[in-house]
């Protein structure tokens, strides 16, 4: 069940300028795992995580009209119904799963043709975020548990395989749901985030693994990761490329959310020490450290905004969009809430060059901010390339599904 | 395993009863204008509609809750979960009654500064979106929550409030209710 947030970070927190810190006799007081790091000068602030909604959206509360892609391209409304889905997976015989936070739901999406029903496969799980297939078989990870549904989408009562025991997943629970997904080696990709907004945390998080589908082989691949919420891999080259939040409380224009390429195993991406392209972070880097928090880091191959809050990536493979879209990458921004202005709200797409060292960053899927309001009408979080080649979108503000499809004519030249 | 359909189309429920109905089975425990005159039991009036919403929703998945509010719960769709939070969301909120203890307060004053809780609360502590209402709830209602978010955190999607009040006392916690109360 739940754990307390106990962390290797209260010691490294108390070391900030938090004033929770000094006022309880003992134990000392460690500030909330995202208000960490908040300086005395954010005091006053009121900036504080954007609400979820847990209740299900009809298709006519859905603000389609606001939505825009570029020319030629259409978004729809194709699924409702689903509170706080997220990253989504096709099985084999075409049965979409939904993993949710708060909720505690995995969904499972059924296409009938002209209509989407929707039902719950599980629920009461503690943030089931993490869900993957292998053929028909669906793997599900919440915080504590490990859950396997052989053979899900032609048997919809199956029991589920409990495989907790295997994989050895840390208590805490911030940024630590998961995103899975199996690698092109058919391994399971597994990121275990920092449990904090900004700590020197313990030796089983900020990082990615992968272990074997049973749970066996584990293996740390890279670190210093603070949250990754989704990747990908290269369609050509097999790298596995993946985003990374910036930490809070350092102002409105960063350190950016990042774009990274792991172009090998073992690097370094740099948390706590070093963000996005080489900011040395000011609460937790010790003063004879800071000429050296950089050294030896991989830097991201693009910044994504600041608090952005880079969610799913899908490199594009299909062949209903444009030759020019083929193996760039299609990145949601669920968008900020620590940032005076927002920031976000989109899907963009991300062009890397050749060498893989640098990318263009271009709005896709826009239309969700309201900038001159400063309000949201949805939040995109998740990419699902369908064998068509159109793409799947899920909002997890409104528990929807955008389709997003090329319908011919000229491609909107860049 | 619980398996549940819930295709929107099937929000429509014609055997549902009625808001009215529902909310004359709140109004025996949480008082008829939402605010509760009974030991225990929260009151609901001002409390913002998503905090409702969300509470609500959680309770019913048996997520969060006692035994009581789960099975009034039972069956209530996501529509009415939504009614139910407008409506006591538009109540007015009554303040405490009694004399507060003029040292408590400030001391509960002084701690609440501290752990920021109006960053979230905001500074008057009428709460918003996802943050639910402080001032003027029943101060045992505050600090037997306050106590439980310390000791057992509930289900949710995030450990806030577990790490605000890590490392306080129940003197502190005490005093805290106490100036959440009568604040207005």
């Amino acid at each position: 069940m739940k754990t307390n947030t106990r962390t290797a970070a209260v010691a490294a927190a108390c070391t900030l300028a938090f004033s929770a810190c000094a006022f309880a006799q003992a134990p000392a007081a460690p500030p909330p795992a995202w208000k960490q790091g908040m300086g005395d000068k954010y005091k006053d602030s009121k900036l504080a995580p954007n609400p979820g909604k847990n209740t299900e959206t009809t298709a006519s509360d859905v603000p389609m009209d606001k939505l825009k892609v570029p020319k030629g391209f259409k978004v729809e409304l194709w699924a409702t119904g689903m509170p706080g889905g997220r990253a989504m997976v096709r099985g084999d015989k075409g049965k979409i799963y939904m993993g949710t936070r708060g909720l505690g739901r995995v969904y499972e999406v059924t296409d009938a043709g002209d209509k989407r029903t929707s039902r719950v496969v599980i629920d009461k799980l503690t943030q089931p975020s993490g869900v993957a297939v292998q053929g028909s078989t669906l793997y599900v990870m919440a915080i504590d548990k490990v859950l396997r549904f052989d053979d899900i989408e032609s048997k919809p009562d199956v029991q589920p395989v409990d495989m907790t025991a295997k994989f050895n997943l840390p208590p805490e629970q911030h940024h630590n749901w998961k995103y899975l997904a199996f690698g092109p080696d058919k391994k399971l990709y597994v990121p275990f985030g920092a449990p904090c907004n900004i700590c020197e945390p313990s030796k089983e998080y900020a990082q990615i693994r992968r272990y074997n589908p049973d749970g066996s082989g584990m293996e740390v691949i890279a670190t210093g990761v603070r949250t990754t919420q989704g990747f990908d891999w290269h369609p050509k080259t097999g790298e596995l490329w993946f985003t990374d939040h910036g930490r809070d409380w350092l102002g409105d224009d960063g350190p950016q959310d990042e774009l990274n390429r792991m172009s090998k195993e073992g690097l370094n991406f740099g948390f706590p020490y070093c963000h996005a392209a080489g900011v040395v972070d000011p609460d937790v880097t010790k003063a004879e450290n800071k000429a050296t928090a950089c050294k030896d880091v991989t830097k991201p191959v693009s910044l994504m905004g600041p608090h952005a809050a880079v969610m799913g990536v899908k490199f594009y493979t299909g062949s209903m969009f444009p030759a020019e879209y083929k193996d760039s990458m299609f990145i949601a921004r669920k968008g900020s809430w620590n940032r005076t202005q927002k920031f976000g709200y989109d899907v963009v797409n991300v062009r890397p060059s050749a060498d893989g060292k640098s990318a263009k960053v271009t709005p896709f899927l826009t239309g969700f901010l309201d900038a001159k309001e400063q309000k949201f009408s949805g939040r995109p979080a998740y990419i699902l390339q369908m064998p068509d080649g159109a793409l799947l979108v899920s909002d997890e503000q409104l528990g929807a599904i955008y389709r997003i499809s090329y319908s011919g004519g000229e491609a909107k030249k860049k | 395993m619980l398996i549940a359909f819930f295709a929107p189309a099937a929000a429509a429920q014609t055997a549902a009863p009625a808001i009215a109905e529902r909310l004359q089975a709140c109004a025996g425990c949480h008082g008829p204008d939402g605010n509760s005159v009974t030991p225990g039991i929260p009151s609901l009036a001002a409390q913002p509609k998503i905090f409702v919403e969300n509470v609500l929703v959680l309770t019913r998945e048996g997520m969060r809750g006692n035994a009581v509010m789960q099975g009034l719960m039972k069956g209530v769709t996501d529509r009415e979960i939504s009614a139910l939070a407008t409506h006591f969301a538009a109540l007015p909120a009554k303040p405490s009654p009694g004399e507060p203890d003029k040292a408590l307060v400030q001391k509960g004053r002084t701690l609440s500064g501290k752990l920021r809780c109006g960053t979230c609360h905001l500074p008057h502590l009428r709460g918003r979106e996802q943050m639910p209402r402080l001032a003027g709830q029943r101060e045992e209602v505050l600090y037997a929550k306050m106590i439980a978010f310390r000791d057992k955190p509930p289900p949710g999607t995030d450990t806030i409030m577990n790490a605000t009040l890590y490392g306080t006392t129940d003197a502190d916690i005490k005093a805290m209710a106490h100036f959440l109360a009568h604040a207005r």
